[in-house]
């Protein structure tokens, strides 16, 4: 009776605008234990010559996917190791065609990369489904509906500017000696493929995306990323911007340290100390910056585009939210740099555990009415080998 | 004789994502899931079972693709055992302290191997396996782009280049006396950017620069000497060694950092290459030193070679940067940093003696 009387107000608000709930994201991961994992996973990959490393791998995503409580329930991951294996092998065959080909045959790097043109974008969209397919939520499957075509259309363009140096470059090589006029064309091509592929990197990225983002389903939810363009060049214009200042200001710093020991010590010094001192400290002070400049533009990067990317996520009931700050991540970040430098290594899965959790644990999502009700669609079925190949190959990047 | 443990459960039967309360049991190899009124049978064999850990839920997957999700897992585990249900040996390994440092101290024992013996024997064998034909077209590929970037014609007399390479080729076939030397293509060239210098690249194709021929004017044995370190590259294939080398390396690395980033995938990629060459060097010293002996030209002849590139280095010092590996990975300059020690070379070439070696 009185479980009756529960239901009783569900059902009289059937036609109501259904409440909105919101489901958190919570990490559970430890540092220790995926240090346990990660130890034991490479002794045997070692020792296996790298043929456990499907195995592995699949442990990995496991355990990262079944510490993922989304609303309090964890991720699965339903992947068969044995099938990833099959993948690997073929990835590895093709990898080592690749390797083989460009170091020993560069004349032929061309057709290389051509099949590598032809195959990748279809990889990529079987690794997605993979991946997808074998990931779920309260028992129900998640897919990725993107089409071939939608895959080929966005990740083509970024093998324009590779095709337009093979193109062009056979002219130059084959001349013996190169004609003053042919270079500078050369060069001029060169410059100017390179300077209007950087200037659609960002219109390009926000296509890839477009596609991803808006191949995700749960139970009958597709989702879509409805940021423009604009946006992404908005994030890549500040993060250049960030770069900038942090190299003026590290290379700001560094003047006014050679400035005052100039002043310390200089006046009593040979000539040739001088310029043996300069240089000494020109290399490291350019090698501080070139650490400086990413410790401090991937986080910020990192932060800024997980936001860009799911805070624009949504389907018809599932709306997503990422709120995570550049300093949270750039502390973890530059923490996790030190530790790691500091254990030789040996804190890499606590720095990997910590920023996922970091990650993670920034989202949530907002969905309309009680989810219980939903369905899922048809499973499909349609498996091959490709998808195991591609869905080890590659990570799968979610902007996570 | 105790009943067998039950465990209330949750359940997703696939399709919806609303859970059900189900009862399991495991009997006679079965497990035995109770939802509602029905009471469903599953071989344990065919259920996908939770690897146990310390953190994270427990998920079982049955073989319908429905799920199993279990909230507490020390709940589960204490189920799990009372029922008989066994973890690999993989997974107990995972849960031992101890046996993680076994592991750890493994894989640093496995890496050191690699790097000594594993990683240098595999290139060697690799590179010795490259069919000569395929060794030739890689070196002709590579001096093509040297030739574009970094090399003019030489402004050497015919004459002096004639000598020089009839006096490298009367000691080559002095030292080995079956005909069995490496096939070696001699050619000078002036260039600005790599100065004094010699490289050896796959398919014995050799080049000396015009500086430093003119560095070693009065002392042509000191030349022939630095020809002889470059046909110990050619003879060992170290163009074609290197290159397999940086690629097993880096493989090494991504295998333990996994997906690390490319910047700190390269750091150790680079100063392996950079202790590796440092070997190939050694030895290729040694080889010099042997052919020279063999070609009835003292040894010592090299220890010019040495001092004078020391000297000259001493003159530019500030800029004395000659580390960068302009050669695109497959060329190896006589005299770059990663070279011994140049007074350790000199004494070695003083102090050769025939039975030193071999």
């Amino acid at each position: 009776m009185a479980q009756q009387d529960d239901f009783a107000p569900t059902v009289a608000l059937a036609d109501a605008p259904a409440p909105v709930q919101t489901l958190d994201i919570r990490f559970t991961g430890s540092g220790s234990e995926y240090f346990r994992i990660w130890i034991v996973n490479l002794l045997l990959t070692l020792v296996t010559f790298t043929l456990y490393a499907p195995f592995a791998r699949a442990r990995r995503i496991a355990y990262f996917q079944n510490n993922t409580l989304v609303g309090g329930d964890p991720l699965g991951f339903h992947a068969d190791p044995k099938k990833m294996f099959r993948g690997y092998m073929l990835v590895l065959l093709l990898g080592v065609g690749y390797w083989a080909v460009s170091n020993f045959l560069p004349g032929l790097a061309w057709i290389a990369l051509l099949v590598f043109m032809a195959l990748w974008p279809a990889l990529w969209r079987a690794s997605l489904q993979f991946r997808l397919r074998n990931t779920s939520w309260r028992g129900v499957r998640l897919s990725f509906a993107g089409d071939l075509k939608g895959a080929y259309l966005s990740m083509l363009p970024f093998f324009l500017p590779a095709l337009a140096f093979v193109l062009f470059l056979p002219e130059v090589t084959e001349g013996e000696d190169m004609a003053p006029e042919v270079a500078r064309r050369g060069a001029i091509v060169m410059g100017s493929v390179v300077l209007v592929f950087t200037a659609l990197v960002p219109w390009l990225m926000a296509r890839i995306k477009r596609y991803q983002h808006g191949g995700y389903v749960f139970a009958q939810q597709r989702t879509q990323l409805n940021t423009g363009a604009g946006r992404f060049y908005g994030l890549f214009l500040k993060t250049g911007g960030v770069s900038l200042v942090v190299a003026l200001v590290g290379a700001a710093l560094i003047a006014l340290v050679l400035f005052v020991l100039a002043r310390g010590m200089f006046v009593d010094m040979a000539a040739g100390q001088k310029r043996a001192l300069v240089a000494l400290v020109v290399p490291v002070a350019l090698g501080v910056i070139y650490l400086l400049i990413p410790l401090v533009s991937t986080p910020y990067f990192g932060a800024r585009f997980q936001n860009l990317l799911w805070n624009g996520t949504r389907s018809e009931k599932i709306r997503f939210d990422s709120a995570l700050r550049f300093r949270s991540l750039f502390r973890v970040t530059l923490v996790n740099w030190l530790l790691i430098v500091v254990t030789l290594g040996l804190y890499w899965p606590f720095a990997k555990v910590r920023t996922a959790r970091l990650k993670l644990e920034a989202m949530s999502l907002e969905v309309d009415g009680p989810v219980d009700d939903w369905l899922a669609s048809a499973q499909q079925t349609g498996k091959g080998v490709l998808g195991d190949a591609a869905g080890d190959f590659f990570g799968m990047d979610m902007g996570l | 004789m105790n009943a067998p443990a039950s465990l209330h459960s949750q359940w997703f039967d696939g399709q919806s994502p609303k859970p059900h309360a189900v009862s399991l049991r495991v009997d006679s190899g079965e497990l035995l899931m109770r939802v509602e009124d029905e009471t469903r049978r599953y071989p344990l064999a065919r259920v996908r079972w939770p690897e146990r850990r310390t953190h994270g839920q427990r998920q079982a997957e049955l073989p319908d693709g429905s799920l199993i999700q279990h909230a507490d897992a020390a709940e589960w585990d204490a189920w799990a055992e009372v029922s008989g249900l066994q973890d690999s040996a993989v997974v107990g390994w995972m849960q031992s302290w101890r046996a993680t440092l076994v592991a750890l101290a493994g894989s640093v024992v496995f890496l050191a191997a690699a790097w000594l013996w594993g990683v240098p024997w595999l290139s060697q064998t690799l590179a010795h396996q490259v069919p000569d034909s395929l060794d030739r077209h890689v070196g002709q590929q590579s001096l093509q782009q040297l030739d574009r970037l970094f090399l003019r014609p030489s402004e050497l007399p015919q004459k002096q280049q004639d000598e020089l390479r009839q006096r490298f080729k009367s000691m080559v076939e002095r030292a080995y006396p079956q005909g069995d030397a490496p096939h070696w293509e001699l050619a000078f060239h002036a260039s600005p950017v790599l100065g004094p210098n010699a490289f050896a690249l796959p398919g014995g194709y050799m080049v000396m620069t015009d500086e430093l021929v003119a560095l070693l004017h009065d002392q042509p044995d000191a030349l022939v000497g630095v020809l002889a370190h470059e046909l110990g590259h050619v003879e060992h294939r170290d163009g074609l060694d290197m290159v397999v080398r940086a690629s097993l390396i880096s493989a090494l690395v991504g295998v333990v950092l996994g997906d690390a980033s490319g910047f700190l995938a390269t750091v150790p990629a680079t100063l392996a290459t950079q202790a590796y060459s440092r070997d190939t060097e050694r030895r290729a010293d040694a080889h010099a030193a042997r052919l020279m002996h063999a070609g009835g030209i003292p040894p010592s002849a090299m220890a010019v070679f040495f001092e004078r590139m020391l000297s000259k280095s001493e003159e530019d010092a500030p800029r004395g940067d000659g580390d960068k590996d302009e050669g695109g990975g497959v060329s190896l300059p006589i005299a770059i940093g990663s070279h011994p020690d140049h007074l350790e070379r000199i004494r070695f070439f003083r102090e050769w003696e025939v039975d030193v070696e071999r």
